[in-house]
């Protein structure tokens, strides 16, 4: 879900920030004014999230042109045979500018789309989190997105489904300071977020998204940082979201966590933090258990505590960098503590997605895990200056 | 230097304030010219570059294609291996109806994949995001730029209707381009930019892109050349400019070497203005060197007199040179548009360096002009001993030495122009040394004349005698004056001659080549571009009643692996038709044709001269089938292009070209048919068409029309240099009135009528001019032959015949004794207010 | 040598047997053939003789204005006929000042100018040479008229100018070519008075070509040129 925000957020913004942006990094502006035109306008035409959804996989697992806004997430956590840490971030996002899909043109590349991905490896070892970002038009095979047979891409970085139901993916990302190779088997059947189906935002009608996970995927494949490749295995999780929606104003950022135990279970949690220092009532997440059930988590079943910070040397801004979070109603308690501290994503817009290592209990029990945590609107640089 | 003495010089300058005036004019006319054309040659060059950066921005390399483009899977294998630093362009010309008429770049770009290259809208907030959401996803949405719109009135919404091919297609403004460097926006002023997918459908390029611009190190460059599929080349950016620059080098030169000559007669000018007022000065030039002023002194103070007077003029020359520069301009880029490339110079761009060089021209040529005359008044003998210039023995007893320096400076000329190849500053370099030679036999040529004068005139009376004398007496003055015009009436006859002896082969030429009765071509179709036409538009035509034989041409570009790009012009199985006049050809002329049918080509004589090939080599062109050798079976004369082209049957060209386009074709009327009637009908045929239907009559009309107006500027250009001649006799004759005065007033005084005085006056200088002219046409013929036998085959490679003009050199003669009684007439004013007692009184 | 006063003095300026042929087309002119003459610093001497006597030949080789065919002309020990063009406009320039019969004043220069540009070319200082112009405008009375032009000025007055112009470098050697031939007698007299007293005032040595005889008179020696040869003596 918190994505969404991601882009939503930074959307806005990056139209002001674009010109500067432009000048210090000459990179992809255009794309980024282009998407952040989409915040400034409204999503006239598109459908939005409502109401609840029957799941048709693995067609949903594909891209919905009726909605404005879509990603697929994969993070993960990896270990090389030496036992050196690494985290990934691949995600792919989609962003209609009018609903549906062009057809009645001669040309194969006339498109509404616009694609981009980010891409990240954290190294634990170097202290070092290398990022990149590509744009796209979606078109001409370049890029795009479908259900049957799941592929998503743009140019040579992709997610291409190995069996039909995509529970099994083949991911591909490659630039100058990196690659990834990685094979993800989902060791658990997709979990449906919200209340309903429906990951509800804010109290407005459709600020709203459909939101779909992995939550485990045992992953085998390499990796290449610094011209080193490396064996890895880990867990990923992927999200696939999908909405029309916008922000309520008061919002200033968002926290989302990812959690992975040892005990076979995974947490999902994300708050929305108001301007005024509140959190979002509707903030919610997900427990899901060894068996594959879930619980929905409404907001004060959560207890976040930050228990330190981090400050950005190049976007200034002021990040939590350790977190204590309790679910009285789940029996959990955990401490999360980031991989490295920088995890800070220097892209068109500034964020904060990295790796974590997760220690606490559960139902009394000594658990450990990982995880992965995003935060936006603590930077006052750049793109991420909350709203 | 002295304060005191050089007052002496400069009160005497605002003493003679016309005198001043004269020798400022030269220099500025001289420099203006030069300024003007180097200032319209270095805006077309400057322009021709911020377009390159423009259209080309930061790529390395390219990768380029047929005549058609070539598939899109190119583009998107480069980047599905992970090739970022791509960009696709598809590229073609419309005419735009709402732009003036200009024929504009339409650039279609990827705005994902522009970051790198190109900033024109990507640098900061000079397009808003409303305007690239809708150029991104709204067909036929275009950018201009905002200096267009303003111009002519446009703004965001309006339609524009592009003229492409042989459609019309509305295209809607949602958005404008701004730089923020002026000189690059104009760069702008020249581009529609819209999105690849637009640019695909407007000309008809669906799945096809007409380059992609590549930012790559060597390595990658090589690794993606050899993965390249048959058909496309990599080619690095640089050189793709280079090759358009050289273009117009030649054409280039040619106008520099032109306002060269400008300069040279106004140097001449120079020369005459500061003799005269040495020669005014005389008389204090010998109270200063009694008094002690030496002559390097007197030297120097005349040197800086000019040196100031000279910078003066050269500033002035500045400002009218950037003033005429807007007028060679729009020549220049009219030409350059006409035979060479698309370019838009809406403004002449000032170069510093041209203005410096201008400076530095005008300066050192009057300096130059002005040593002579310098070392003249520093031998200046004291006062005490003023007598009758001792120049005129001197130049009399250096004419053997001048006679022979001239001998051999025309030897060198001519080894030069011999030996000199194709590098055209060398050849013109060896005109101007053959005709300072020549012009060195001008001062013993007019001794010559003006005995005979003497002979034949004497009859009339005194005065006619006196009149001769003179003229022969101040050889020093009126040798030059007399050389200066005879240079400027020579060039007019020179260039006049070989324009004429041009275009009458041209002409000839168009009448021999252009069988068909009509043409149908697209309305953009020019040389050097591209144009494409929809071959059902032939059969069309065909089907019309009286149409008895169509012959359809494919002209594009293509590359050939020793010549670089070339021109090749296909045409339909009966290539017979429209014939060719062969200069050279092997084997059987008669089998010609057939030969071409059978796979091999034609080149023509400046394609030949160019790349030094002949009858009987072969040429590797690139084909989309690969790379594939054609002998060469014979040379045409051909004048429509200096960069040449080959000849090919279209049949053998789609063997190898995967291109069934056609750039347009020529229609034959069967006898019994009325040729209007039929052209009508094919009209009526091809309406909803946007195509143009010439006649023969027309198309010829048209291609003479263009040949005048590649001439116009060299016709402007020796308006002027009679101009500087003009001056330069004028102020000759002033300076002879001058050192006279002493002897006009004694003929007054003796009883010598005003009238009397003036005949005498208008006498001396009708023989000077005579005596130009008479020299011009043989000089001037001599030019003719150089500019015609040596400069064009060589540096444009073109056959041209020589016609004789004979009413030229009437009209030499009339313009130079005109221009000479013309320049007498102040004199004459001046003769009226000669005060004979004063004069007499002056030693 | 014995000057006209009787006492004797070092010979200032030596002709030694100095001829000068001119080439007029094919033919030769001997113009002077073999003077010799002594003058002593501080003369007054007046050369006589008819037109075409070589009188002004012989000024204008003194003045370093043309140069001998054969001889030698010394001056305070320098040979001038050995001299080249620029060394003899240099020797012109410090020793010598020169009165024109036309008076040859430069048309562009005020009257002042004309006469401090001879000091300037010797290089005096500018203040230097102010002063001087100033003294010597004084002395030919024309102070008032200093910064007209010459056209402004009677003869006489610019011949005053020329006088005071010659003076002006201080030079040793005055030459005057016939400076009363172009005024009235009275004026020409006063001149030839103003002329003569200042170069005795200040010890010059001056030269004098004239036809008058008057004028011959009041100089300490006269030389009579005729047909190129010097007939010492009236």
């Amino acid at each position: 879900m918190r994505r969404i925000i991601v882009v939503i957020s930074v959307l806005a913004i990056v139209s002001i920030a674009a010109f500067f942006y432009w000048q210090s990094q000459q990179r992809a502006p255009v794309a980024t004014e282009i998407v952040a035109l989409q915040s400034a306008q409204g999503a006239e035409g598109f459908a939005r999230v409502t109401e609840p959804r029957e799941m048709q996989f693995p067609q949903d697992h594909g891209p919905h042109f009726d909605y404005q806004t879509e990603w697929w997430y994969y993070t993960g956590n990896l270990t090389a045979e030496d036992g050196r840490r690494f985290g990934y971030q691949l995600t792919f996002f989609r962003r209609g500018i009018s609903p549906g899909v062009v057809t009645a043109r001669a040309s194969d590349w006339a498109t509404n789309q616009i694609y981009f991905a980010h891409f990240a490896i954290t190294d634990e070892k170097n202290n070092s989190h290398n990022e990149a970002e590509i744009f796209e038009r979606g078109a001409a095979g370049l890029a795009g997105a479908s259900g049957e047979p799941f592929h998503v891409w743009i140019d040579n970085w992709s997610a291409t489904g190995s069996n039909p139901d995509a529970s099994a993916v083949k991911l591909l990302a490659d630039d100058a300071k990196m690659a990834l190779d990685l094979n993800l088997n989902a060791s658990k059947p997709p979990v449906v977020h919200g209340e309903n189906g429906v990951s509800q935002k804010t109290e407005t009608k459709g600020n709203a998204s459909y939101y779909v996970s992995f939550t485990r995927m045992p992953t085998t494949g390499t990796i290449r940082i610094n011209g080193e490749n490396f064996s890895v295995t880990g867990d990923s999780w992927f999200d696939h979201e999908w909405g029309t929606t916008a922000l309520g104003e008061n919002a200033a950022g968002w926290d989302w966590f990812s959690i992975q135990l040892d005990s076979d279970q995974e947490l999902m949690f994300f708050q929305i933090r108001n301007k005024d220092g509140s959190i979002e009532l509707l903030s919610s997440g997900t427990l899901v258990e060894a068996d594959g059930s879930t619980k929905y988590l409404k907001r004060d079943e959560v207890k976040i505590s930050v228990l330190d910070t981090w400050t950005s040397p190049v976007s200034g801004g002021k990040y939590p960098s350790k977190w204590r979070v309790e679910i009285p109603s789940a029996n959990l308690d955990l401490t999360l503590t980031p991989l490295i501290a920088d995890q800070e994503m220097r892209v068109s817009f500034t964020y904060w997605e990295g790796a974590v290592d997760v220690k606490g209990t559960s139902n009394g029990k000594n658990v450990r895990g990982q995880g992965y945590v995003e935060m936006t609107g603590y930077g006052n640089a750049r793109g991420d200056v909350g709203y | 230097m002295h304060l005191t003495l050089f007052k002496t010089i400069l009160r005497d300058q605002l003493h003679r304030p016309w005198l001043t005036l004269l020798l400022i004019l030269s220099v500025a006319l001289g420099v203006a010219v030069v300024v003007a054309v180097d200032l319209a040659n270095a805006s077309a060059t400057r322009a021709f570059q911020l377009s390159t950066e423009v259209i080309v921005g930061k790529a390395t390399h390219q990768i380029v294609g047929g005549a058609n483009g070539f598939d899109d899977s190119v583009y998107r294998n480069l980047r599905l291996q992970g090739f970022r630093n791509a960009a696709p362009i598809v590229e073609g010309y419309a005419g735009a109806k709402e732009l003036g008429g200009q024929t504009m770049r339409v650039l279609g770009i990827d705005l994902f994949a522009e970051p790198p290259f190109r900033t024109y809208i990507t640098a900061g907030t000079n397009v808003d995001v409303n305007a690239l959401t809708a150029f991104y996803t709204q067909p036929g949405a275009v950018l201009i730029s905002a200096d267009s719109a303003a111009r002519y009135n446009l703004k965001v919404g309006d339609t524009l209707t592009l003229q492409i091919g042989t459609q019309k297609k509305p295209v809607t403004i949602v958005g404008l381009m701004r730089q923020p460097n002026e000189v690059s926006s104009r760069v702008l002023e020249g581009l529609i930019l819209t999105d690849i997918a637009s640019a695909q459908e407007l000309f008809g390029l669906d799945g096809k892109l007409t380059r992609i611009d590549l930012i790559a190190t060597d390595e990658q460059a090589n690794k993606i050349a050899a993965a390249l599929p048959e058909g496309l080349r990599l080619v690095r950016a640089s050189e793709q400019a280079d090759t358009v620059t050289q273009l117009t080098a030649a054409f280039q030169l040619n106008l520099t070497a032109f306002s060269l000559l400008a300069l040279a007669v106004g140097m001449f000018l120079i020369y005459n203005t500061v003799m005269f007022s040495v020669v005014q000065r005389r008389r204090m030039l010998g109270i200063l060197r009694c008094v002690g002023v030496t002559g390097r002194e007197i030297f120097l103070l005349i040197m800086s007199e000019a040196a100031l007077l000279g910078l003066i003029g050269s500033l002035i020359g500045l400002g009218l040179g950037m003033l005429l520069g807007r007028l060679t301009v729009a020549l220049v880029t009219q030409t350059i548009n006409d035979l060479y490339f698309t370019l838009t110079v809406s403004d002449v761009n000032v170069d510093a360096f041209s203005l410096v060089k201008g400076l530095l021209l005008g300066i050192s040529s009057a300096l130059l002009a002005a040593a002579l005359p310098a070392y003249e008044a520093s031998a200046v003998p004291a006062v005490t001993v003023l007598q009758r210039s001792d120049l005129e023995d001197r130049i009399r007893r250096l004419l053997p030495r001048l006679n022979v320096i001239g001998a051999v400076l025309i030897v060198i000329g001519a080894a030069i122009l011999i030996f000199g190849q194709s590098n055209v500053a060398l050849l013109f370099g060896g005109i101007f040394i053959a005709l300072f030679g020549l012009v060195l036999y001008v001062p013993v040529v007019t001794i010559f004349l003006m005995r005979i004068a003497t002979a034949t005139l004497g009859r009339f009376g005194l005065i006619a005698r006196m009149a001769s004398r003179t003229v022969t007496q101040a050889l020093s003055r009126t040798s030059v004056a007399i050389a200066s015009l005879m240079v400027a009436v020579a060039v007019v006859i020179g260039v006049t001659v070989m324009i004429a002896s041009f275009r009458s082969t041209v002409e000839n030429w168009l009448a021999q080549t252009l069988n068909a009765d009509f043409y149908i071509t697209t309305p953009l179709a020019g040389a050097n571009r591209v144009v494409t036409m929809d071959p059902a538009l032939v059969e069309k035509a065909r089907a019309v009643e009286g149409v008895q034989n169509i012959e359809v041409l494919r002209s594009v570009t293509v590359r050939g692996l020793e010549t670089g790009d070339l021109r090749l012009n296909a045409t339909q199985g009966g290539v017979a038709r429209e014939s060719r006049i062969f200069r050279s050809y092997s084997g059987d002329p008669s089998k010609i044709y057939e030969q071409l049918n059978a796979g091999a080509i034609a080149i023509t004589e400046p394609f030949a001269n160019k790349h030094h090939v002949a009858e009987g080599d072969t040429l590797t062109l690139l084909t989309d089938k690969g790379a594939q050798s054609f002998p060469i079976v014979g040379v045409y004369y051909d004048y429509s292009s200096d960069q040449g082209s080959i000849l090919m049957s279209l049949d053998v060209y789609r063997k190898f070209w995967n291109d069934p386009k056609i750039s347009g074709f020529s229609v034959y009327v069967a006898p019994s048919y009325d040729v209007n009637q039929v052209e009508d009908a094919v009209r009526v045929a091809l309406s909803g068409n946007d195509v143009t239907v010439q006649s023969n009559r027309a198309l010829r009309d048209a291609a003479l029309v263009i040949f005048d107006r590649t001439f116009a500027i060299t016709r402007a250009l020796q308006v002027i240099a009679i101009a500087v001649a003009f001056i330069g006799i004028l102020s000759a004759l002033m300076a002879l009135q001058l050192e006279r005065t002493r002897e006009l007033g004694t003929l007054r005084a003796t009883g010598m009528t005003l009238r009397q005085l003036w005949r005498l006056t208008l006498l001396e200088s009708g023989l000077m001019g005579a005596a130009a002219g008479i020299l011009a046409i043989p000089v001037g013929l001599v030019l003719a032959a150089i500019l015609i036998y040596v400069i064009n085959l060589r540096s444009f490679g073109w056959t041209i015949f020589f016609t004789s003009v004979p009413e030229v050199y009437v009209q030499a003669l009339v313009v130079s004794i005109g221009a000479a009684l013309i320049a007498a007439i102040y004199p004459m004013v001046r003769l009226s207010h000669l005060q004979v007692i004063e004069a007499l009184r002056e030693e | 040598m014995v000057s006209a006063n009787g006492n004797i003095k070092e010979a200032f300026i030596r002709f030694g047997n100095v001829t000068k042929t001119f080439h007029e087309g094919d033919q030769e002119r001997a113009v002077l053939q073999g003077v010799n003459a002594e003058l002593a610093r501080g003369e007054f001497v007046a050369i006589v003789g008819r037109s075409g006597s070589g009188k002004s030949t012989l000024l204008n080789l003194l003045a370093g204005l043309d140069t001998p065919t054969h001889g030698d002309i010394f001056v305070d020990a320098i040979n001038i006929a050995k001299l080249n063009d620029n060394d003899r406009t240099l020797f012109r320039r410090k020793h010598i000042g020169f009165v024109f019969q036309f008076f040859n004043l430069i048309p562009t220069l005020t009257v002042r100018e004309n006469v401090l540009m001879t000091a300037e070319l010797a290089g005096w200082k500018e203040a230097d040479a102010q002063a001087q112009a100033n003294r010597l405008l004084d002395a030919v009375a024309l102070r008032e008229r200093a910064d007209v032009f010459p056209d402004k000025l009677s003869g006489g007055e610019q011949q005053r100018v020329a006088i005071a112009r010659a003076l002006c470098a201080d030079a040793e050697l005055i030459l005057a070519d016939e400076p009363t031939g172009n005024l009235d007698a009275e004026t020409g007299a006063k001149i030839l008075e103003l002329l003569v007293q200042l170069a005795r005032e200040k010890n010059k040595t001056l030269v004098m070509v004239t036809h008058s005889s008057e004028i011959a008179e009041q100089a300490d020696r006269v030389l009579r040129m005729e047909d190129g040869k010097l007939k010492v003596g009236n």
